[in-house]
């Protein structure tokens, strides 16, 4: 996707948080039954972020139509999908379900493993290249999890998750 | 003298062995973090901050600062073997370090570039001592009106410095900045704003969750999205890592001058490291004799970045210390471990505890030593470092951020938001979004919003005397010209009388 594309997408989204932020900023209680000072009321910040907000979202709606190098410079390439999505979803699972789901230390350890092994298995090598990257990533997973336990737990007397 | 007497009180205090062998440890993992591509200095010390909280107040930021000193110097290895920058303030490093570590003098390079680091670092701690105590005696006579535009200032000037492309969207990272901050309890009435009934959210949303997910997570993806860069480790017969005195004596005026940008540039709130180095290798090119050798292996380039740099450290910590409001984005994760450790920066800094500012500049020299000792003996374990596979070292930096995040307050609220946070940083990254307005409206956000609902009660609505105080005139002024020239035609109409002097000198 292009710069100028993405820019408009993104002033789109930008205007309904600014819209959204306004009218919970206008909205918001006043607190008059405590009879504070109406320039104090807790909405008046967020309704002017709203208003700042709206403001750019609208310059940059429009900056996306200026015919400059910048627009057609394109966006997320270069890299590799497939690794940023394996990344993505492995670490998602394993802070958002592993982690309050199994025990802190096996949920590291089966994360480091997986994270390890995903990334350094080499699907055209040896059987000994294999062996080695499935030792290395078990012997990793197990050494971090036992590690930071033992740091965090014993150390700075966290109650693990 | 009253500084210099503070900075060697300070000195006195930490030569004791536990206090060096946790400048010692501190520094080396801070080189070996700044070196690695994909770990920033912001993230080395927000993850350092949660393993810390055991540690006494002075040995935890003893520990923080040498985190810091030590990764923006260790981002110049990968710069010059690598060609990339290992944090983003070593990119003007590359330019010229990396044309030499191919042509065989990356251990030369090396030696430059630390000593260029740790004179910067000399020339900011300078800076710091003699300018911190008046600014923030200054500071004592700020009120609302002045808290509120130097937030503003802030947040604007830091918007403008740090983005890539157009200006536009550092406002923007700056104002979602802020509206985060606006989540949780207020601070005048103490009324819960924006939670949705999540009981979660009623403290507002912490800081190091929110920067460990946009400097850690966000930075683990963006190292697994990028492709790993090439290791040059050609040698030279004549290379070698002590730099010749000869030719750092050659560029004093650089080392001096870039010492002095640096600092300067790390005093603006938000800007940061990398915009050093670009300032200070800019100046030194405009005014070099060698200005055609930049780009392809000079060492003034490499020294005027290294220096710049390394000066932001310092001068970043001269308005965090003073104001509590962060020269860089590590600075203000500086700032959050400061208030975990029970140490409140500000303008009351100079009268609870005077002797502060002596003790952060004696723990800068600290670091400053350790990270000149490793720098020049250590080149073959950097080398080494830099093979370490993204595959091994990116789910142990993702593990420390779950877990260093959970630490904060035990609760796995804190780590959803270091999630949410890493995944929208690392988007609005790749959309050219800078990060750094971002934590600064984040961290700002309370003060600006209390300041000014406060100034507008004081006043009774009346919004004049936020122009009319003299202090607050001055921001406004600085912030409408900083707006002002953003706008394409005025810049050109303000530079017109330049060019025509320009043009008569050529005459």
């Amino acid at each position: 996707m292009l710069m100028a594309k993405a820019d408009r997408y993104t002033a789109a989204a930008l205007l309904a948080l600014a819209v959204a932020m306004f009218v919970g900023g206008w909205t918001m209680s006043r607190l008059e039954i405590r009879q504070i000072h109406p320039a104090s009321i807790p909405g008046l910040v967020p309704m002017i972020l709203g208003v700042l907000l709206a403001i750019c979202a609208g310059l940059l709606f429009r900056a996306s139509f200026d015919d400059t190098a910048r627009g057609v410079e394109p966006i997320m390439v270069g890299g590799s999908w497939w690794r940023l999505g394996i990344t993505g979803a492995i670490c998602v699972i394993y802070a958002l379900v592993l982690i309050g789901w199994a025990s802190y230390f096996w949920a590291t350890a089966i994360f480091t493993f997986a994270f390890a092994l995903i990334f350094s298995y080499p699907t055209e090598g040896t059987t000994r290249s294999r062996l080695t990257a499935v030792a290395g990533s078990v012997a990793l997973g197990l050494g971090i999890a036992y590690g930071s336990a033992l740091l965090f737990e014993q150390l700075f007397l966290v109650r693990l998750p | 003298m009253s500084g210099l007497q503070d900075l060697v009180a300070g000195l006195a205090l930490l030569m004791t062995p536990m206090m060096l062998f946790h400048a010692a440890w501190s520094t080396l993992l801070g080189i070996v973090v700044g070196s690695l591509p994909g770990l920033t200095a912001t993230m080395g010390v927000a993850l350092m901050t949660t393993l810390t909280y055991s540690l006494d107040s002075n040995a935890a930021i003893l520990v923080l600062i040498c985190m810091y000193v030590g990764a923006i110097y260790g981002g110049s290895r990968s710069a010059i073997l690598l060609n990339i920058p290992g944090t983003p303030a070593s990119a003007a490093t590359s330019l010229d370090g990396y044309p030499l570590a191919k042509a065989g003098r990356a251990g030369y390079a090396m030696g430059l570039a630390t000593a260029g680091s740790a004179l910067g670092t000399l020339a900011g701690i300078v800076m710091l001592v003699m300018i911190a105590p008046p600014l923030a005696e200054a500071a004592l006579n700020f009120g609302s009106f002045e808290f509120f535009w130097l937030a503003v200032f802030g947040i604007l000037i830091s918007g403008q410095l740090t983005a890539d492309t157009t200006p536009l969207k550092g406002y923007i990272a700056g104002i979602l900045g802020l509206m985060v901050a606006m989540v949780g309890s207020e601070g005048i009435h103490a009324h819960v704003r924006f939670t949705f009934g999540v009981s979660d959210l009623n403290a507002g949303i912490a800081l190091i969750p929110a920067m460990v997910g946009a400097f850690g997570f966000a930075e683990v993806l963006t190292a697994m999205w990028n492709k790993a860069g090439v290791l040059a480790i050609a040698k030279d017969k004549s290379d070698k890592t002590i730099p010749d005195l000869i030719d750092l004596w050659r560029y004093k005026v650089t080392i001096l001058r870039s010492g002095v940008i640096g600092t300067l540039v790390g005093i603006i709130p938000g800007v940061g490291e990398d915009i050093g180095a670009w300032g200070s290798y800019a100046a030194a090119k405009r005014t070099s004799k060698e200005a055609d050798k930049f780009g392809s292996g000079s060492y003034e380039g490499l020294i005027a970045a290294e220096t710049g740099n390394s000066a932001v450290v310092p001068g970043s910590l001269i308005p965090a210390i003073t104001l509590a409001v962060p020269g860089s984005a590590s600075s203000a994760v500086l700032i959050a471990a400061l208030f975990i450790h029970g140490i409140r920066p500000g303008p009351l800094i100079m009268i609870e505890q005077p002797h502060f500012v002596g003790l952060i500049g004696a723990m800068l020299i600290v670091a400053t030593l350790f990270m000149a000792i490793y720098g020049l003996s250590m080149t073959r374990l950097f080398i080494q470092v830099l093979r370490v596979p993204y595959a091994y070292l990116m789910p142990v930096v993702f593990v420390l951020c779950v877990i260093g995040t959970y630490a904060l307050s035990q609760r796995l609220f804190d780590v959803w938001i270091m999630v949410a946070f890493g995944l929208i940083g690392f988007v609005l990254r790749q959309m050219k979004y800078p990060m750094a307005p971002l934590v600064l409206g984040i961290i700002l956000g309370d003060l600006l919003d209390k300041s000014l609902r406060r100034g507008l009660t004081l006043t009774d609505g009346e919004i004049l005397p936020f122009f009319t105080r003299p202090v607050s005139a001055v921001f406004v002024a600085l912030i409408v010209l900083s707006i002002l020239f953003n706008i394409p035609a005025v810049r050109r109409l303000a530079m017109a009388p330049l060019r025509r002097i320009g043009r008569w000198r050529d005459v």
